[in-house]
């Protein structure tokens, strides 16, 4: 017997997490764009998508958030720190991959500083996740070691019911069962069957690759050049990335007041290394290709033991000139002795 | 013989016979609907091209690449008629040298793809003649027709939600021929002209600025709004401003090499309409 929530009660569960304080944000399409955004219904929820063009990066890390508000005086200068509001949110509907995407990060933002605006957040969401049941052909979270059903990161494991009549509900943490609590009456206890999980291949051998990349002789290999020709060093694939993390640090104003902002960088632009004297030790498309794929493979595994990526597909399936982690380890992985 | 075929062959030839050091092209994608530019250097490699009606992308912003044409010598490119306009534009503000562009000419209508002779720029004065006489495309004029006849709230609301979209990732600019600035003044940053912050304000600045810029001289490839990742119709703020050089000065971008540019001239007879 495990607990069963009903499609039909879901908008029961929306009401009730709002009475218990929670904003909820799901999958949507508005404005020809997929992304998480705050819901009314479940009407409103995007569901049926393999995943939404947008991450939930954006409700953790925005993409431009104020930090201090500053005013230099006469005298003085006053400054007014500018933390994130304190709401309690549900995020629901969230893909294994994305859920994943925060806990790869978690590390990152509390190594040497807690970073309190991505864990203000973090510590005030519940992440309801669906198992997948469907997968595109740039999914590829089984060639990082995740799946379609990994509960990496997330609080409640939804696993959709093989009749469609609603979710098999797994709590994972303690703040899964405090929002589980919010609607037993809700929910069901009932023996169904759920439906099978997506079908992902693996694409790639990532441990392979990872050997290949952890050897200094390949960091000058010709093969960074031939597979980064056609990037155009735009940041769509570093923005639409679920672990991509890279900010830069702007005060916008005047010289006596103004705002202090944090930022989404990205190392596939040339400026992202620019150096005050004008050089640039990242001076080619290439090599800030190679610093992307070191990056997620090597060195923040060499940091924080785990890879920099969840596997959702979004370099490749977003990318202007179809390039991508899948195409580059691919290549690394047939051509690695 | 397919054009796909006929197309291998001669880029083979212009490789083997040194006409050329590099051909850009397309290649197969990720999916079967997918074409990604692909960069061949010897005639034994040329089976990688393919050419069929997927093959969209404009690869003129490839000739721009930084060092390419410095050595001189001369590299072959798969154009649609928007590429071989926006060869013109390059040559007509001295970013290429035409005579250093080989044109591998195609047209693509519906599923058909149909070879457009020729092999440098100047070759194809008569299909811009056609173009130019057909004038701008009526299909994204019915698009714009749609926004136009918003009132001003209403059109300023509508571009305010879609530029709330964007995310500064700048894949518009970098897929674009005609942004070939070596520092974008919006990475200008000594001081910083242009906030970097991707609010709705940052975002206007952003997107007017290279709508201007591009006043005149975008070709509607649609390679910004194919790029884009977070589905702007970046293809209607460009047509509005290519419709207004059109109306105002005549200009058709990039019928020829030796095109002034638009809005870098000036004629006794330009109307003054914007002085009030």
């Amino acid at each position: 017997m495990t607990r069963i929530l009903l499609n039909s009660r879901l908008d029961d569960c929306l009401s009730a997490w709002r009475s218990a304080g929670y904003r909820v944000i799901a999958p949507s399409r508005s404005n020809n764009l997929t992304s998480f955004d705050e819901v009314a219904s479940a009407a409103d929820m995007a569901l049926d998508l393999v995943l939404p063009e947008r991450t939930i990066k954006d409700h953790f890390f925005p993409q431009t958030e104020p930090l201090v508000r500053y005013e230099i005086k006469k005298q003085q200068i006053d400054t007014e720190e500018m933390l994130p509001p304190d709401d309690k949110r549900v995020f629901f509907g969230v893909r294994p991959c994305d859920a994943a995407g925060l806990d790869i990060d978690d590390p990152l933002f509390g190594w040497d500083y807690k970073d309190q605006y991505w864990f203000k957040r973090r510590e005030n969401s519940v992440i309801v996740t669906i198992a997948c049941t469907k997968a595109d052909p740039f999914c590829m979270c089984t060639s990082v070691n995740l799946g379609p059903d990994n509960p990496k990161g997330s609080d409640i494991m939804l696993h959709p019911l093989k009749d469609g009549r609603g979710w098999q509900m797994v709590t994972l943490t303690d703040r899964g069962k405090a929002l589980l609590e919010t609607v037993v009456p809700m929910l069901q206890e009932d023996a169904a069957e759920t439906a099978s999980l997506a079908n992902v291949p693996v694409k790639f051998d990532v441990e392979k690759a990872m050997t290949w990349l952890a050897d200094p002789a390949n960091f000058e290999s010709h093969f960074w050049k031939e597979i980064s020709q056609r990037c155009i060093g735009c940041g769509s694939c570093t923005f639409l990335c679920p672990t991509c993390h890279c900010f830069d640090i702007q005060d916008e104003g005047d010289t006596y007041s103004g705002i202090r902002r944090k930022n989404w960088d990205s190392c596939s632009f040339a400026m992202f290394t620019m150096h005050t004297s004008g050089h640039n030790p990242r001076n080619t498309q290439s090599m800030r290709w190679r610093q992307r794929i070191m990056h997620k493979f090597n060195y923040y595994r060499g940091k924080f033991g785990v890879n920099s990526c969840s596997g959702c597909g979004r370099c490749t399936r977003q990318c202007p000139v179809d390039m991508g982690i899948t195409e580059t380890l691919q290549e690394i992985t047939n051509t690695a002795k | 013989m397919g054009i796909q075929e006929q197309y291998r062959n001669e880029a083979a030839e212009l490789l083997s016979s040194g006409a050329v050091k590099l051909v850009i092209g397309y290649g197969g994608g990720s999916t079967p609907d997918r074409r990604r530019p692909v960069f061949v250097r010897s005639a034994e490699e040329v089976s990688r091209l393919v050419l069929d009606s997927y093959c969209v992308a404009n690869l003129s912003a490839y000739l721009i690449s930084e060092g390419l044409l410095s050595d001189g010598k001369n590299v072959a490119v798969f154009l649609k008629p928007d590429g071989i306009r926006s060869v013109n534009i390059l040559s007509a503000e001295a970013q290429v040298n035409p005579d250093q562009v080989v044109i591998l000419g195609f047209n693509i209508e519906g599923e058909q793809t149909t070879p457009l002779p020729g092999r440098k720029a100047a070759d194809y004065a008569p299909l811009m003649e056609s173009l130019r006489s057909s004038g701008l495309s009526p299909e994204l004029q019915r698009e714009a027709d749609r926004l136009e006849q918003m009132s001003a709230v209403e059109r300023f609301d509508y571009w305010k939600e879609q530029f709330a979209k964007c995310i500064k990732c700048y894949a518009c600019r970098q897929v674009c021929p005609m942004c070939y600035c070596r520092r974008c003044i919006v990475d200008v940053n000594q001081p910083q002209w242009i906030n970097t912050s991707s609010h709705t304000l940052g975002n206007f600045e952003w997107n007017i600025v290279r709508a201007f810029h591009l006043a005149g001289r975008c070709v509607a490839c649609g390679g910004c709004d194919r790029a884009c990742p977070v589905n702007i119709p970046l293809r209607l703020i460009n047509h509005r401003m290519s419709k207004e050089t059109l109306d105002i000065f005549g200009h058709f971008p990039g019928e020829s090499a030796d095109q002034k540019p638009v809005l870098a001239t000036f004629r006794q007879d330009d109307p003054e309409t914007f002085i009030l």
